[in-house]
């Protein structure tokens, strides 16, 4: 196998979508009345809630009565120093944030429709779902008062803020008319044993020096949790050297303490397997698992597909999903008062029994993923503060119960958000609708309770990875679709937005011939009730 | 009032003589997915390019030229019987895609003959299939694992499991190979190691034991396998992996003198392809192997006469082999299994025809067929086979004996098993 080039670190497009906030002046304490301003037309209202996080309001003249609340993704809570891949130099804000990105395009397009949108900031940045539900709730409040004339409130969010919108839609009914979470965070627990899985996996193979978790209290841990990300991006970025200059037997990076029996195991293998066993998907933004450059011998190109182009792929996804694990993992356990990662009793073979025949060949075959197992088995665990994992468990989760329409929304190689946090609500929502059909019967109706949730996929394609000329990957395309974090386009967010004023003025969700035919002019959007996603490979047990 | 009434039941009564008329002299438009009153579309995914496709890409031309002989004599109780043929290059991602493009997009009624074992692996897990019903017959693949039907309910195999062909194996190798040093190459995944757990559990004993990791196979990974053969005195050699892989081992071993009595597994075996990859003739002459089916230049037998002569007319060009003679019984199978579901069909009716009519179907392998309520596992046996200098398959010792078994701890038994006869003309008649 030759080796190959990458024009551009992996690392260096892990991170950034996350951050795109929206550049207004702040309140800076809660203001009984917003201060209001109007130009072409448009009425842009700045104000703070009760608990001083600022909102924006904007609405058009032709206002028609219903207004769009959206709730903003994860921003870290910590600054993050300049130098580190993906997110150097973030520091923290709350800038209000009224549609996805702050979006001018689709701010434009719903105002021009008569819609208003609205968004807070929130007062805390970082897992801040249980604030920012009332934080929200006050806002309707403000909204209201404001524009008495307001009919209906649709809310949306993207992904930690696609968490607090199924949360709106399940606890309060009567604000909502419906709801969209899109590329949704599902409960706090399982994503986090996922940021666990995938950093303890990263340590335990690449670097033991990484802390994962376990973070000191106030600066110190900052600087453990900052210290994480550097060596986390480091390794990664040893792991790509490694690939690209031999990628059939990458060496293992020099952080690594493994056995020198368990390196005659590719360390792409070990990669492949961190991914497998914390439920990252196995499609990147530049790496399709499928793909070989033109030109190899069959037979390198067919180990190419079933063996490079997915550590890669692990990689990749790896780089997106690190980071933020590192940051939240951080985050959360300041919240939660101690460590809440605890893997003492995890079965990480048994977390990857479906799937390492399905990925034998990127494993390095059954002698290979036995290695690495075994070795994890060996190897001491984490344990977690239980008064610490106590309290996160008192944190809102999702019930599935959901009376107004919803409408879900993911990439289904979404490496941060993986699509098993919305396949959870899927399959909350069915229970939920079983429980109620149960109920129904008894009671002697024959009609079944309808269907009010409608799940949608973004789907990346058959084949998407680029090489150059030399037959190295090209990273330098934009991500493909289905792929990364919240990776949408605006025609996909407007469609979304049509869906939810439908469902607003309907009582129900679009169906049949306009559903098909909006979601495919839209592009890249999948309505097929018979697809699931992989669960996530943790869940309440 | 009464008049009324006595109206509405006489229009009543009339439509339905009309309806039944119409049931008499035209097949309705079932509202199943893939099935319309001139149509049954089926669909594949299968290695069509790439290092894994030699022998695999000619699968789905040979059952489609089954179909085409069919269709030309009336079909299917009057519908036509396509198949679509998707790539998937041997990638199971790309497998997944494709399995979702014939089911979503080109809305087939039922798969048949998918191949590979992380293949259908992939697919069956994330496209659902037992979900949405989807029948998949005559999987392309021995692994013991799809002949869990609680798992798999409406996946049925046709090969006999390589757990079965590894005990079939350890027999022979007790018969016939007894006090020799044993080596074996397989590849190290599913497939290979279902045959390594049921050799151990029969008892063998490899002096020399190489796997290797599907994907890695070539000239260079060959030579090392030669050579640690060669070290540890592997007088024979058994080889439980793909014809990719068959071949550079066997040329590698004749470039380096080093001759052990090979027995090739059933997977990579086909002498036509080993030689088109450049396998010389002569290395084959006493390569060993189990078989499921008569040779494929065994004209005495009606099966493999018929089939060739199909292929002669529908798959102009293509030289008959294992693959293509493999490929029409699938196609005679599954036409066997859409009468037997009847005319309006649905993808329930096929999932119960098979359980409950399948172990009769006619079909070119010598052994039963293990179809029914509680079983989803296909064909139960092998005879032993060895190679002649023309690189034609021949039954060992001189005549066919079949051994069948199971793929648990079932004793490994000579059968008496005396296949369906082939249709008359090749054309199905069953309900």
């Amino acid at each position: 196998m030759r080796t190959f080039k990458f024009k551009r670190s992996l690392t260096l497009v892990a991170v950034s979508s996350l951050l795109s906030i929206t550049v207004v002046s702040i309140p800076t304490a809660a203001q009984a009345n917003p201060v209001c301003t109007t130009a072409s037309g448009v009425t842009t209202c700045l104000g703070a809630t009760s608990d001083t996080a600022p909102y924006m309001l904007m609405t058009p003249a032709n206002f028609n009565g219903t207004v769009y609340l959206y709730s903003h993704g994860y921003r870290p809570n910590v600054p993050v120093p300049a130098g580190i891949p993906g997110y150097g130099g973030y520091t923290v804000t709350n800038t209000p944030e009224p549609a996805p990105g702050g979006n001018a395009q689709i701010i434009g397009a719903l105002l021009a429709k008569g819609y208003a949108v609205m968004g807070s900031g929130f007062a805390r940045q970082g897992w801040n779902a249980d604030s920012a539900i009332k934080t929200n709730v006050e806002l309707i409040g403000v909204f209201k008062k404001q524009y008495p004339k307001t009919t209906k409130v649709v809310a949306w969010g993207n992904s930690l803020g696609g968490f607090i919108t199924q949360a709106l839609a399940e606890k309060y009914p009567d604000l909502i008319s419906a709801a969209a979470p899109l590329c949704m965070a599902s409960d706090l627990t399982p994503l986090m044993t996922m940021a666990g899985d995938a950093l303890w996996g990263i340590k335990t193979f690449f670097d033991p020096t990484i802390k994962g978790g376990g973070y000191s209290a106030g600066t110190a841990g900052y600087a453990e949790a900052m210290g994480d990300l550097v060596k986390v991006f480091t390794v990664i970025g040893s792991m790509q050297a490694a690939i690209a200059a031999n990628p059939t037997a990458p060496a293992w990076p020099a952080t690594s303490t493994v056995p020198a029996a368990l390196k005659a195991v590719p360390s792409r293998s070990a990669l492949v397997l961190i991914a497998l066993m914390s439920g990252v998907p196995m499609q990147s933004a530049h790496f399709d698992s499928t793909s070989a450059p033109a030109g190899l011998p069959a037979s390198n190109a067919l180990s190419f597909q079933l063996a490079i182009n997915p550590a890669l792929a692990a990689l990749e996804n790896l780089a997106n999903a690190a980071a933020l694990a590192v940051l939240a993992t951080h985050d959360v356990e300041q919240q939660a008062g101690g460590a809440i990662f605890d893997n003492t009793a995890t079965d990480y073979s048994a977390r990857v029994a479906a799937e390492q025949f399905i990925w034998s060949s990127a494993l390095s075959g059954n002698a290979g993923v036995g290695a690495l197992l075994g070795y994890l088995a060996a190897v001491p665990r984490v344990k977690g503060n239980p008064a610490a994992i106590a309290k996160l468990a008192t944190l809102t989760t999702h019930s599935g119960k959901v009376e107004v329409p919803t409408i879900l929304f993911t990439g289904t190689a979404d490496p941060v958000t993986t699509p098993g946090n919305q396949q959870a609500v899927i399959d909350k929502y069915a229970a939920y609708s079983a429980e109620k059909w149960a109920a129904a019967k008894k009671e002697g109706t024959r009609k079944k309770p309808a269907n009010n949730q409608l799940a949608l996929w973004n789907l990346p394609p058959e084949k998407y990875t680029k090489f150059t000329a030399t037959g190295s990957p090209d990273t330098t395309p934009a991500a493909a679709t289905g792929t990364n974090h919240c990776n949408f386009t605006v025609s996909q967010y407007l469609a979304i937005a049509d869906l939810l004023a439908y469902a607003a003025d309907n009582g129900k969700n679009m169906s049949g011939g306009a559903l098909y035919t909006k979601i495919r002019k839209a592009g890249n959007m999948t309505y097929d009730r018979g697809y699931e996603a992989p669960r996530l490979k943790y869940y309440g047990g | 009032m009464i008049r009324k009434t006595r109206i509405k039941r006489t229009w009543l009564a009339a439509a339905v003589i009309a309806s039944g008329s119409l049931l008499a002299t035209a097949l309705p438009a079932n509202a199943e997915t893939g099935v319309s009153a001139s149509e049954i579309k089926l669909g594949i995914t299968l290695p069509l390019t790439g290092a894994a496709s030699p022998g695999y890409n000619k699968i789905g031309n040979a059952i489609n030229a089954y179909f085409k002989y069919v269709n030309d004599n009336g079909g299917v109780y009057g519908r036509k019987v396509t198949l679509i043929q998707k790539n998937d290059e041997y990638s199971p991602q790309l497998s997944i895609a494709k399995t979702n493009e014939l089911i979503l997009r080109d809305k087939v009624f039922a798969l048949v003959g998918p191949l590979g074992t992380a293949n259908f692996t992939a697919t069956h897990k994330s496209v659902g299939l037992a979900k949405r019903g989807v029948p998949s017959l005559f999987l392309n693949t021995g692994f013991s694992g799809f002949s869990n039907k609680k798992s798999y309910p409406s996946s049925f195999m046709i090969l006999p499991s390589y757990a079965m062909e590894a005990k079939i194996i350890a027999q022979f190798l007790k018969d016939n190979h007894a006090g020799k040093k044993l080596g074996i190459v397989y590849q190290n995944d599913e497939f290979g190691i279902d045959g390594l757990g049921a050799f151990r559990a029969a008892g063998t004993k490899f002096d020399v034991s190489i796997p290797y990791t599907s994907g890695t196979q070539s000239a260079a990974t060959a030579q090392t396998w030669v050579s640690q053969l060669a070290a540890g005195g592997a007088q024979v050699v058994v080889f439980f992996g793909v014809t990719s892989a068959t071949a550079p081992l066997l040329a590698v071993a004749a470039a380096a003198k080093y001759a052990p009595q090979w027995i090739l597994g059933s997977v990579g075996s086909d002498p036509l392809t080993l030689r088109a990859l450049g396998v010389p003739v002569a290395v084959l002459n006493g390569a060993q192997t189990p078989a499921g089916n008569p040779s494929p230049n065994d004209t005495s037998d009606e099966y493999v006469k018929q089939f060739q002569e199909i292929n002669t007319k529908y798959n102009t060009g293509t030289a008959f082999d294992d693959y293509v003679l493999q490929g029409m019984n699938i196609g005679l199978m599954t036409v066997q299994a859409l009468r037997a579901a009847g005319k309006n069909l649905t993808r329930k009716g096929l999932v119960r025809a098979m359980e409950t009519k399948g172990s009769t179907f006619a079909s070119v392998a010598y052994s039963p067929l293990g179809f029914s309520r509680t079983s989803n596992v296909g064909h139960t046996g092998y005879y032993m086979a060895v190679m002649d200098a023309n690189g034609d398959r021949k039954p060992f010792g001189g005549k066919v004996t079949l051994y069948t078994t199971d793929s648990g701890s079932g004793p490994v038994v000579v059968s008496t098993f005396k296949r369906p006869a082939m249709p008359a003309k090749g054309l199905p008649s069953n309900s």
